[in-house]
């Protein structure tokens, strides 16, 4: 099992560092360096790219921080209810 | 004789003396069962996902935004007229100054001063007002240079990312008049103002937006 998934790992970056046809895809890539367009679609790719995980990790670092506040926080004291006795008063029934 | 009888015979049952302490075989008892309050209020988790979603439009107009500003050799285009930095710079202040007012309503309603969190939230209203109007003004001059949505791709650019904003600011404008009112009428307490703090979140975010595109859109 371990010799296969070797084997696919292997062939898949052969695959993709060997062919220049995927490299085509890529208009960064396409465009050759220093062209001042790939340059401003590298820039805007990369800002487009960090931006959710920004995202993402503010929000999940809020929730986060909010969380660990409450758990700092004591807890407030329960108001205890006394226990409502069920059994059957006999002397209500007057018996 | 008789046979044994072959009923059991029950031991009598007697209650424990005292209850004990250490039910689960040894080792301190268990942490109590803390409470099952959500950390934050439904409303204010909505609020959260929903900026989320907002930043991420932004992040989309700012990314077509350094396509054409990184990708043009002189910037910003010839024969087009010059944005007003001083003027905007001085707005900006304006607009983070409402920011200010915002925290400081939000610091009053939980101390329950009513009183002042009206007039904070009226400041706020006031302020904002103010930015969009100013705004609005140099937009008129602009388009009476002659840069407009349609002029150029530099007009264009502009006018979609700081309108989008100020759209934005309007929005937020019409959600404070709202707040105002309801503070107003005392709808926001010291244990309830969920809605006020919900408030001043989007304000909050429209406000620190500002700043960005001011830098990216006349200052770079």
């Amino acid at each position: 099992m371990k010799v296969k998934n070797f084997l696919s790992l292997f062939s898949g970056a052969a695959f993709m560092f060997g062919s220049h046809v995927i490299a085509h895809a890529c208009s960064v890539c396409l465009t050759g360096a220093n062209d001042p367009t790939a340059d401003a679609f590298n820039a805007s790719v990369l800002f487009l790219m960090a931006t959710p995980y920004a995202v993402v990790g503010s929000i999940g670092g809020g929730l986060f921080y909010a969380y660990r506040r409450k758990l700092a926080k004591p807890e407030p004291e329960q108001i205890e209810q006394p226990v409502v006795q069920l059994r059957l008063n006999q002397e209500e029934v007057g018996r | 004789m008789a046979k044994d009888s072959t009923a059991r015979v029950l031991p009598e049952f007697e209650p424990p003396v005292a209850p004990r302490k250490n039910q689960f075989g040894g080792g301190d008892l268990p942490p109590p069962v803390r409470s099952s309050v959500p950390v934050g209020a439904n409303a204010w988790l909505a609020v959260v996902m929903f900026l989320g979603s907002e930043a991420m439009f932004f992040a989309g107009l700012i990314g077509a935004y350094l396509v054409f500003r990184v990708g043009a050799a002189i910037w910003p285009p010839p024969f087009q007229p010059r944005l007003p930095v001083i003027v905007t710079g001085i707005n900006t202040v304006i607009l983070l100054s409402s920011a200010l007012t915002m925290r400081l309503g939000v610091h009053a309603v939980r101390r329950g001063d009513r009183s002042k969190l009206v007039r904070l939230i009226g400041v706020t209203g006031l302020l904002g007002a103010i930015f969009l109007s100013v705004q609005g003004f140099e937009w008129l001059q602009l388009i009476h240079f002659g840069l407009t949505v349609s002029s150029s791709v530099y007009g264009g650019l502009f006018y979609t990312l700081i309108g989008f904003h100020a759209v934005h600011v309007l929005g937020a404008l019409v959600w404070l008049g709202v707040a105002f009112h309801l503070a107003r009428n005392g709808r926001y307490s010291k244990a309830n103002h969920v809605g006020l703090q919900i408030c001043a979140m989007y304000w909050t975010f429209v406000v620190g937006l500002w700043p960005i595109l001011y830098g990216l859109v006349y200052l770079y």
